[in-house]
């Protein structure tokens, strides 16, 4: 008797909770689309948008110069504010080239002609690595990699980058 | 690199081109209302200093979690604690440790320190912006990148 009350019990324990967890599905795809829109976990980084980075296109030159800048980024709820770097210049046809200033060996922060002993070349302070001026690494130091590219747009005279691309190895 | 999960498993396989740790030395109280604005806003400062320094010598540096302390202990005990860390540390193939701090007490001890005491002034200003990447910490992280660089 109370062996088969048990059993009872019992079914009617599983048949609850699959109706609960059932019921949970339910409630999840209905508030899916509110969450949406308010859960920064599922909305895209902000970090894709293009920036103003500072600078005219006016004062770009020939010569690579440094432009730092920060990016607001959203990751989930986490905000942070990480500041990026690129190389900026204009090329022989007059076209705005940005690169990322990071080596794609282990990752410094490298400078043009930051070494005295190789002008006309970006320098890695770290293993000695070595970049062509369009970011071409130069083979036999380090880095396998070219320095990456940063997606640009010029608005109204003013350079705006977005992400760096990578890009294959020489 | 940092000492963390993705940067310790970058680390474990190309060890022989990181030679130089980098251990942040940062004094802690609660107890003296004067100095705890002071010594907050230090600590502030001087995390976001390593922060960038990190960044620019990422593939030959790892920055180690910073050392603190109790701004009231004896530096007579705390310098045996740090050497301890510094033992650790050359258990690996790191061939310079620097240790960076705004504490000018430390000074006092840099013989018996067994890595490089960087004592950095103090930046007394208010007015310094850690989220702002030019500027004047930016000139004292390009100075510090400098002397590390003249030790490789
Ligand atoms: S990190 Fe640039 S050469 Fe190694």
């Amino acid at each position: 008797m109370s062996d088969k009350k048990h059993q009872v019990t019992r079914r009617q324990f599983l048949n609850y909770t699959l109706t609960g967890v059932g019921g949970f599905m339910a409630a999840g795809l209905l508030v899916s689309p509110i969450r949406m829109a308010i859960d920064p976990v599922l909305k895209e980084s902000s970090s894709g948008d293009l920036v103003n980075v500072g600078i005219s296109v006016d004062e770009i030159t020939d010569v690579p110069q440094r432009v730092d800048w920060t990016v607001e980024q959203v990751d989930g709820w986490y905000k942070s504010e990480p500041s990026r770097s690129a190389w900026v210049y204009k090329d022989e046809n007059g076209e705005i080239v940005a690169l990322s200033p990071i080596c794609t060996h282990l990752g410094c922060v490298v400078s043009w002609e930051g070494s005295e002993e190789h002008p006309n070349r970006f320098y890695c302070p770290c293993h000695d690595g070595l970049y062509e001026k369009d970011g071409t690494n130069v083979p036999g130091t380090p880095p396998l990699t070219p320095l990456a590219v940063y997606e640009q747009e010029v608005r109204d005279g003013i350079l705006f980058l977005g992400n760096p691309i990578d890009r294959k190895g020489a | 690199m940092k000492w963390n999960k993705s940067d310790m498993s970058t680390y474990i396989k190309a060890k022989e081109y990181i030679d130089t740790v980098i251990v942040p030395v940062i004094p802690f109280q609660t107890s003296k209302d004067e100095e705890l604005i002071k010594d907050a806003h230090a600590q502030e400062v001087m995390t976001f200093f390593v922060h960038h320094l990190e960044k620019e010598l990422s593939g030959r540096i790892m920055l180690a979690p910073s050392y603190v302390y109790l701004k009231s202990s004896e530096l007579d005990e705390e310098i045996k604690r740090i050497n301890a860390w510094v033992d650790d540390i050359q258990s690996q193939p790191f061939q310079h440790i620097f240790f960076i701090t705004y504490d000018p007490k430390w000074k006092k001890y840099e013989k018996e320190m067994k890595g490089n005491l960087l004592w950095l002034p103090a930046l007394q200003s208010e007015e310094i912006d850690v989220t702002e990447p030019r500027g004047i910490i930016r000139e004292q992280v390009n100075q510090v990148v400098e002397l590390i660089r003249s030790f490789w």
